[in-house]
């Protein structure tokens, strides 16, 4: 494991710039390219939004990241203590639909299982959740950075 | 809190266009300022839409859904088809969010023009 970046912050969408300037950061001192900072930033705000929403409501809670580079790849774990989520729950958007026929939810999930390598949802032993993303291919080797 | 700005203007192509020009970060924090003023130029008398997203430097999937429901407020009931919106176009997004577009299908929904002039005439 090369660099290792924490933040912990408290459950509030309001929270959620803070969140994204600490991804530019990590992807800064990494050198992750500009894609997949991107891809990055979008889906931490995807996976701490659906925490805050969904996970915690109305209850106040924390939300704890953690990120490290791994060789070429940047592995980020989200971890909360709200109500265990589970993603195989949620219905992907139907693409091929009507707009006005297609459901509003669900693209959260699904940009962030489309836009990292793995994606895994683990509920923790001693209750909430931990949001385990991984992708490759992101830090640009040393001479390119 | 990310902010966002939203500036209204008009301007005439074939039919009157009202232009939102967008200046900040889409995300669930902002995207209730989106639809309310969506909401308001609509209720205003607003049939034809441009979202200038030249400002735009993040727009998750919360701004999306602000988008969709822009998009059915301006839809008439029979238009239940694949085809793009005749009401609501897009300017200009940066690289990420058009990807973003892409991934989630609404290119299929919505034509995104690079030049203001022919979006405004295209309407």
């Amino acid at each position: 494991m090369e660099k290792v970046f924490d933040l912990s912050v408290k459950a509030s969408l309001e929270n959620l710039q803070v969140i994204r300037q600490y991804i530019d950061r990590v992807g800064a001192r990494l050198g992750v390219n500009e894609k997949a900072l991107g891809d990055l930033r979008l889906v931490v705000d995807e996976a701490v939004t659906n925490v805050i929403l969904y996970g915690y409501g109305d209850l106040d809670g924390t939300v704890e990241l953690h990120a490290e580079g791994d060789g070429d790849s940047v592995i980020i774990r989200i971890r909360d203590q709200a109500k265990t989520f589970d993603s195989s729950h949620v219905s992907e958007p139907q693409l091929d639909t009507a707009l006005k026929d297609r459901p509003f939810g669900g693209m959260g999930i699904f940009l962030i299982k489309k836009m990292t390598d793995e994606a895994e949802f683990l509920p923790l032993p001693g209750g909430g959740n931990e949001i385990r993303l991984v992708k490759r291919g992101a830090i640009l080797p040393n001479d390119q950075a | 809190m990310a902010t966002l700005n939203i500036m209204v203007g008009e301007a005439q192509g074939n039919v009157p266009v009202t232009i939102l020009r967008l200046e900040g970060d889409i995300d669930a924090a902002t995207q209730k300022i989106l639809q309310d003023k969506a909401t308001e130029v609509v209720g205003g008398g607003a049939t034809h839409i441009l979202l200038d997203m030249s400002g735009v430097n993040y727009m998750g999937s919360a701004g999306f859904r602000a988008i969709h429901a822009l998009t059915n407020m301006l839809s008439s009931e029979e238009s239940s088809t694949l085809s793009k919106s005749p009401h609501l176009k897009l300017l200009n997004p940066a690289d990420s969010v058009a990807r973003v577009i892409k991934t989630l299908g609404f290119d299929v929904y919505l034509d995104i023009y690079q030049d203001r002039d022919e979006a405004v005439n295209s309407f």
